[in-house]
């Protein structure tokens, strides 16, 4: 009951052939160059495996970046971590985790055929997607007041800063350096994500997809989930310190 | 929970060309995202009990768990095609080399003795390996 395989109709010929594109060309979502939907289909998630894994070598760098600095300047990073607000971060995680549950089940609907569920899981995914994007505005907003800011920009206000919390050592812009860049670049990827789930949205509207094919969907769905993936890293180690 | 799913995919991809793909339950997807919730706020209440060097070991080790959710169940990697989850795992495999490597290097340096101008081991004031004099 848990579980049900679909099997879409067999694209070339069948009996069922009327309804599904014509003869051995297939559906008109099959590209020319591919013999059968399955072909298609598994080319597309390899090139999207393989994009991946190129995006967690791109952020790997600045993983390592954090490891050497943490491993150098323990006490700065903790004192550091104090800066950051630890409620806004946890948001964020559920806010993220939660997007990576609607869009896996938008992958779901759209494997099932449901047009118009998928439709609204893509926009409750888009409107996470915003909500993380507003509350880590605020958060740098507060980062710029209190003049937490990367490496020879660092002027702390002290004013602005959380009262009880530990010192800031001299070299505390590094640690605002490695956050900055961190949280930047997955906020640009957040805000490409939004783009790309606009698009498949659009999409999805217009009637593009089918039990019988759904690859934009579950392409977009397996970017976002990596958007997620280096978000989960990316809260503990620079919150939770 | 998803005990039949094997049998099913036993069949693997039928030779009429058409795509088949596992689908996994609603409440399947909402039991791992309610996983990840109670990885998440293990970690956070793990943030307020100080274990020394522990810490980071504790929260890598939370950090995985919740993307092995991830990568298993929404990314579909349980019932992929296994190549994908060959270069994921290559993916991680190169980027432990990348820390294990730069790491390694880079904790070993030692601190620079200002009176000497060399690096030297903090704990016993030995010189440390490495470094640009000779």
């Amino acid at each position: 009951m848990s579980t049900d395989v679909v099997t879409p109709e067999p694209a070339a010929g069948g009996a069922h052939g009327a309804g599904h594109g014509v003869g051995h060309h297939g559906p008109k979502w099959l590209a020319h160059h591919f013999e059968t939907p399955t072909q298609q289909f598994d080319a597309a998630k390899l090139g999207m495996w393989a994009f991946l894994a190129q995006e967690l070598l791109f952020f790997s760098g600045l993983f390592v970046a954090y490891g050497v600095y943490r491993n150098w300047y323990p006490e700065m990073f903790k004192a550091a971590a104090h800066q950051l607000n630890k409620e806004m971060g946890a948001t964020n995680t559920v806010v993220l985790l939660f997007s990576s549950l609607t869009i896996a089940l938008a992958v779901r609907s759209a494997q099932v055929g449901n047009r118009k569920l998928t439709g609204r899981l893509i926009l409750t995914t888009i409107a996470c997607a915003c909500m993380f994007l507003v509350i880590k505005f605020f958060e740098y907003k507060h980062k710029f007041e209190g003049g937490l800011l990367p490496g020879r920009f660092f002027h702390p206000h002290a004013e602005h800063l959380v009262h009880g919390a530990p010192a800031l050592p001299e070299n505390t812009g590094t640690f605002f350096g490695i956050y900055f860049m961190m949280t930047g670049v997955h906020g640009v990827h957040v805000l490409i994500g939004i783009g790309v789930l606009v698009w498949i949205w659009i999409r999805n509207n217009r009637g593009d997809f089918s039990k019988e094919y759904f690859t934009p969907v579950d392409i977009v769905a397996l970017y976002w989930h990596l958007v997620d993936l280096v978000w989960i890293y990316l809260f503990p180690l620079l919150y939770l310190i | 929970m998803s005990t039949s799913t094997d049998a099913h995919h036993a069949h693997g991809h039928a030779d009429d060309g058409g795509v088949h793909v596992h689908v996994s339950s609603v409440p399947f997807y909402i039991a791992v995202f309610l996983g990840l919730l109670v990885l998440t706020g293990m970690t956070v209440g793990q943030s307020y009990v100080d274990l020394g060097k522990l810490n980071i070991v504790i929260v890598v080790l939370i950090a995985t768990m919740k993307a092995s959710l991830v990568v298993t169940f929404f990314m579909h990697l349980r019932w992929d095609n296994k190549f994908n989850a060959l270069i994921f795992i290559s993916t991680i495999f190169f980027i432990g080399i990348f820390f294990a490597y730069t790491l390694h290097d880079t904790d070993r340096r030692g601190e620079l003795d200002p009176d000497q101008n060399v690096k030297v081991w903090q704990k016993n004031g030995e010189r440390a390996p490495g470094g640009m004099e000779e």
